[in-house]
């Protein structure tokens, strides 16, 4: 055999034995496996697979995309409640506000029972209070470092004391337009 | 002894009017007060000796509950908590160790700390034989920095932990681990505040998949007392409407009884955790439902203080507090000096393990 017929030979062995390898990763075939899955179909197979794999890669990122966007709407909700929250404590202030100056100016009224009177402003004074702490209450809630099952529970509380302020309003409103009478 | 770790923001007390420079405390209204309103007034020729040097102590003498405050340092104990800087825990003193009461939501709470867990080191800094106040001290400091901290857990696992001081304002009512179970701390009752935000809590966790009628544990081991009415209210919560709750009588008035109202009822079984420092309106809102044959308490006996005080605001914007009632429970008794004795007595070790109590109620409430 000449040399040339020595190096063909090599060749074909060697391309042979690349097919034979049953490796089909063209990785992993050594100095002739690419050559070797090229031959046999499985650089397309990989080509698929890797397509599949981008593919699965796309869905769970519009996944995480939906899920960002509900998350993101669930804040927008939330920050929308905590603005009615906050509108709603502020205009509960603003009518305390009222009850307190006018029990004020009873005081200065003759003829009033002065120790209702006292005892009036004292409750109007003690709720004012507690609608100031809600107020800072409702604003700690943004940016909070709660969890979100601790700031629905924190959201939940608040807005049952205030069902109950409202009512301690009403009451106090009531008892200062008696004493007024 | 139970001592919070916080910096009060006095954000409602810059709110509030008072001198400039500390006055001298007006001591002839303070006679005139304790002599006509308090339960048990001092003789009037002992009265006349009263002085602004040793006055919290002579006051102490007549009434261990009564205190004078500048106007400056007094904040008002229906106005509720506003914010605090601190590791969001308390500290708690038992057979001289100090234990941690862990807040929900706080900066030890956070950083993995278990409730109850024993505070061994601060900065470096063995805390044994320090007494709580002297402990608090060590823990407080600005916001944003970091206090270390070894423990050890209540399983005796040693811990060391770095936690930084932040702005906590705890839940008024908190639900305990499990979240599963119904099982709720209240630490004070706040006029007006802490019964919606138990009936909130309640039906929160049912919302959240809690059982209905699965049984209520409330945690009042760390409730020192707050608003007398709120006990009362807040009891009325599980007791039908017109129930006997107590009653309260001030000197020369007459026995007022205090009855349930209407409104929302809950009916799940109910037990109630105490200790030595459940105190005042807790004892008075144990003491309503356990006399009622509603809860079932579980813990060691109570602090023994059934009477109520006011505070009464000075001309120069001072306050004094003095014990001005006395609250008998429904049997007709009182709880002052004698404490409820719970109908399941546990070790002063098992009072610190929630999960040991929550088992000793399960096996109550299964009769066993």
């Amino acid at each position: 055999m000449n040399r040339q017929t020595v190096v063909l030979m090599m060749l074909v062995a060697g391309l042979l034995g690349g097919c034979a390898s049953g490796d089909q990763d063209p990785r992993s075939g050594g100095l002739l496996g690419g050559i070797s899955g090229l031959s046999s179909g499985a650089y397309e197979n990989r080509v698929k697979e890797r397509e599949a794999r981008l593919q699965q890669l796309r869905a769970t990122q519009s996944q995480l995309d939906a899920e960002k966007g509900q998350l993101e709407a669930q804040k927008s909700t939330a920050q929308a409640q905590l603005d009615k929250d906050q509108a709603r404590v502020k205009a509960m202030q603003s009518e305390i506000a009222a009850l307190d100056k006018k029990t004020k100016s009873l005081a200065a009224m003759e003829g009033t029972d002065k120790q209702a009177v006292a005892d009036l402003q004292k409750r109007v004074s003690d709720l004012k209070g507690k609608m100031n702490r809600q107020a800072s209450s409702l604003d700690d809630l943004e940016g909070s470092g709660l969890g979100d099952e601790d700031l629905d529970l924190r959201r939940t509380q608040l807005e049952k004391q205030r069902d109950a302020l409202r009512k301690e309003y009403e009451l106090l409103m009531k008892m200062q337009m008696e004493l007024a009478q | 002894m139970r001592i919070a770790v916080v910096l009060w923001i006095f954000a409602v007390m810059a709110a509030l009017p008072f001198p400039a420079e500390a006055k001298a405390a007006p001591l002839e209204e303070i006679r005139r007060i304790l002599l006509s309103e308090a339960l048990e007034p001092p003789p009037p020729a002992v009265l006349e000796s009263l002085e602004e040097a040793g006055l919290q102590a002579f006051l102490k003498q007549f009434d261990p509950y009564a205190r004078y405050f500048p106007a400056r340092d007094y904040q008002s104990p229906v106005s509720g908590r506003e914010a605090w800087i601190g590791i969001g825990a308390e500290l708690v003193e038992r057979d001289g160790e100090i234990h941690l009461s862990v807040y929900r939501g706080g900066a030890a709470d956070m950083a993995g700390i278990p409730d109850r867990s024993k505070l061994l080191e601060v900065d470096g800094r063995s805390v044994a034989g320090l007494g709580a106040q002297a402990v608090a001290s060590l823990l407080r400091g600005e916001e944003d920095t970091v206090v270390r901290l070894v423990l050890t857990r209540p399983g005796g696992e040693r811990l060391d932990v770095g936690i930084v001081r932040e702005a906590f304002k705890p839940l008024d009512v908190e639900p305990v681990p499990p979240g599963d179970r119904q099982i709720l701390r209240i630490r004070e009752f706040v006029a007006g505040m802490t019964r919606p935000a138990l009936q909130a809590t309640i039906d929160f966790l049912a919302r959240r998949g809690a059982a209905k009628d699965g049984p209520l544990i409330i945690d009042l081991r760390d409730a020192m007392g707050g608003d007398l009415y709120e006990a009362f209210d807040m009891a009325g919560m599980f007791l039908p409407a017109g129930t006997l709750l107590g009653t309260i009588q001030g000197r020369g008035e007459e026995v007022r009884e205090v009855r349930t109202s209407s409104g929302e009822k809950y009916r799940m079984p109910l037990a109630l955790i105490v200790g030595p420092d459940t105190a005042s309106s807790a004892e008075i809102f144990a003491g309503a439902l356990h006399q009622q044959g509603r809860a079932t308490l579980v813990g060691r006996r109570t602090y023994g203080k059934c009477s109520s005080q006011t505070d009464a605001r000075l001309s120069d914007g001072s306050v004094l507090r003095y014990t001005n009632r006395d609250v008998l429970l429904p049997g007709g008794g009182s709880c002052s000096g004698a404490g409820l004795v719970p109908d399941r007595e546990v070790s002063d070790a098992e009072l610190l393990d929630l999960a040991r109590l929550v088992r000793v109620v399960d096996d109550i409430l299964a009769g066993k």
